[in-house]
């Protein structure tokens, strides 16, 4: 990639002798808004730590705007954090928040003023301007943390869950503000999240990460269609994917998959397995359509979700439990009998034993 | 604007919730209110009546049993603020508390910030070890310690009192102000740190500010330390013009014949004093310190 920006080269971190990231390479092209998800503990935080040099760096290399970063200070390294806890000053006012960096960096009178300006503008922080932390709202301290981050105009901005302490409703709203600020700015955005539905739809890169390693890195719905490995398919998509242990087996002319409790599934037909392979057989909730009785699985409902314009459905068949959402209004009660229908063409078909995709 | 009310009022939710607070208060009365005033009693009894005695007249305590002075007079003050050495001793007490103060204030607020921040090797060992000097009895310090000062040539000048009085606050204040520095969150300083804020300016503008109710705490105990400290210099000053005024009280009591209790109680009274008007101001700074948002 020629715009690369930021730059990983086998990036790894320990903890004494615990290794906590296992060789970490990506570029990360210039004004790109990268998320970085995965469960709790598998070195997330501690990726944007080391990037904002908050945090040594045992081996491997850190780039950004192609300099080596690795033993530069913090505050020369041109980026902005935003934390999870806001991290603001409680002391000062929201002014004096936005100020500070900029006093630090013995910035000339006027241009302090202007640049607060403006970033007091764009989050609408103006009437809050003279209040102290403790006196404003969650989603208003949230604001003022991105407009500490704003007024050092950084080349890179960190992000690390910075919603995950507002409520459901407010998180939906900053989400959307977060990556209007994003598309104005250009500035080239690292964030940092558990949630897939905020990677799924703030990144123009989502990097999922797995105990200290990256799974799959690509465009959300690369990644959504086309999980390299068993960990992208379950951690992607909500409801989960529905996925079955199984064996191949020959059905001629064609193989299918048994997955047991007498249920065979199609696979598709340029499948590259062999009978007796044990394999996992991946189906998208809304690549299950229901059926026809007699056609496809016979489950029966077990559980009716509807969200709306669209229904989730539990259903248990063969000692499975299938999550199925459908954009039909559903006329079905638990007990009911239900035949789904997989989308062969849209199977996902992983290896059991190593979890890579087939 | 006018607010119209559209509800007709419930008086009987009214006075249901009225007896429920009436309760709610005496609780809160009984459970918060009379330890309190016991506290109160017992705290300003001793001083009520050394300021009722001061404004006795000379023998009146030995012959009267009343409280309340027959006829009071602030002969007394005058008396203890006429005394040759007067001046000498509070300017003693004031120099030697301002520099107990301030000194290990100093030292403590340094200290303090790397026991509270930097993982060193020993830190726990290091900070238990800071305790002993206030673990063991300061009686037990004092023979050796008068050894060491003789041996140095520093009895009987300031900075024997400087130095002793100086070590002993040093530990009461690096332990309040480890809590505070310890109980500020670790990401306010690293925020600092991006913004470009080096050790001393993340200390000054951000930890100290934060961390200022605890300083001051820390501070008021040091000038009390120094303000009331007996043992050391009892010990280890004997000039009269070196004395402090609590070594003072102290040989006011010894050398009056018929102990003139007017004038000792205007004694204690004007050696409380100062340190009375220190606790009323600084406690104040505390309070607003807290309330303009320095805690989350
Ligand atoms: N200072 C430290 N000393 C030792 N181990 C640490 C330290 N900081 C983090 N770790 C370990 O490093 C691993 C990664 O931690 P990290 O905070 O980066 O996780 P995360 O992905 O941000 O998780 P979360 O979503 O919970 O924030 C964890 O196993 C954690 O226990
Ligand atoms: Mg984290």
């Amino acid at each position: 990639m020629d715009n690369t920006f930021v730059e990983f080269r086998d990036l790894r971190k320990s903890y004494g002798a615990l290794e906590v990231l296992h060789g970490i390479n990506l570029a990360i092209g210039k004004h790109a808004f990268v998320v970085l998800v995965g469960p709790s503990g598998c070195g997330k935080s501690t990726l944007l730590r080391m990037i904002a040099g908050l945090e040594a760096i045992t081996a491997g290399t850190i780039s950004i705007d192609g300099r080596v970063v690795n033993r530069i200070h913090a505050k020369d390294r041109g980026i902005a954090m935003v934390f999870q806890s806001y991290a603001l000053y409680p002391h000062m006012t929201v002014r004096e928040n936005l100020s500070f960096s900029l006093e630090m960096a013995k910035t000339p009178k006027d241009v302090m003023v202007a640049r607060i300006e403006r970033a007091a503008g764009i989050l609408h922080l103006d009437p809050l301007l003279d209040r102290f932390p403790a006196q404003l709202s969650g989603g208003q301290r949230q604001r003022v943390a991105m407009g500490r981050a704003l007024v050092r105009e950084p080349a890179l901005f960190l992000f690390d869950e910075p919603l995950s302490n507002l409520d459901a409703k407010l998180r939906v709203e900053m989400r959307a503000e977060i990556k209007a600020l994003h598309q104005r700015l250009q500035s080239t955005t690292i964030y940092v999240t558990h949630d897939q539905v905020e990677a799924m739809t703030m990144a123009d890169l989502v990097v999922v990460m797995n105990d200290g390693r990256i799974e799959q890195s690509g465009r959300p719905l690369e990644l959504y269609d086309h999980p390299a490995t068993l960990f992208v398919a379950e951690f992607l998509g909500s409801p989960a994917m529905n996925l079955l242990r199984g064996t191949v087996v020959s059905r001629s002319p064609e193989k299918a998959v048994d997955v047991g409790g007498g249920i065979l599934l199609p696979l598709p037909e340029d499948a590259s397995v062999t009978a007796g392979q044990d394999v996992v057989y991946g189906m998208r909730p809304e690549h299950l359509a229901i059926g026809k009785p007699g056609q496809g699985i016979g489950a029966k409902v077990s559980l009716v979700e509807p969200a709306g314009w669209e229904t989730h459905l539990h259903a248990e068949g063969g000692g499975h439990i299938f999550r199925v959402i459908s954009t039909k209004r559903l006329d079905v009660v638990p007990g009911d009998p239900v035949s789904l229908v997989p989308d062969a063409g849209r199977v996902h078909l992983f290896d059991a034993a190593s979890g890579l995709r087939i | 604007m006018t607010i119209i009310s559209r509800t007709e009022p419930q008086p009987s939710a009214g006075v249901v919730e009225f007896i429920g607070s009436l309760r709610f208060r005496a609780g809160r009365f009984v459970l918060i209110g009379i330890p309190l005033v016991i506290l109160v009693i017992w705290t300003t009894v001793p001083i009520v009546w050394a300021v009722l005695a001061s404004l006795k007249e000379p023998l009146e305590i030995y012959q009267s049993n009343t409280l309340l002075p027959s006829n009071p007079s602030l002969d007394a003050y005058r008396e203890v603020l006429s005394m040759p050495g007067f001046r000498g001793w509070l300017w003693n007490s004031v120099l030697v508390t301002v520099v107990a103060t301030i000194v290990p204030l100093t030292i403590s607020i340094l200290a303090a910030y790397g026991f509270a921040r930097y993982a060193f090797r020993f830190r726990h060992l290091l900070l238990l070890l800071y305790l002993v000097p206030r673990i063991i009895p300061r009686v037990s310090l004092i023979v050796p310690l008068n050894n060491l000062m003789t041996d140095l040539g520093l009895v009987n000048t300031y900075w024997v009192l400087f130095i002793t009085y100086t070590a002993s606050a040093i530990p009461l204040a690096t332990w309040i102000l480890v809590g505070f520095f310890g109980s500020i969150p670790k990401e306010i300083e690293e925020s600092a740190t991006i913004d470009g804020a080096n050790m001393w300016n993340r200390l000054r503008r951000v930890m100290i500010p934060i961390a200022w109710p605890g300083v001051v705490t820390a501070g008021v105990l040091c000038i009390r330390e120094a303000w009331n400290e007996f043992a050391f210099v009892l010990a280890l000053v004997n000039e009269t013009g070196m004395r402090t005024l609590p070594y003072q009280l102290y040989m006011l009591k010894d050398s009056m014949g018929v102990q003139d209790y007017a004038v000792y109680n205007a004694f204690t009274v004007l050696t409380v004093l100062p340190l009375l008007i220190v606790y009323l101001l600084l406690e104040r700074r505390v309070v607003d310190s807290i309330v303009s948002g320095a805690v989350k």
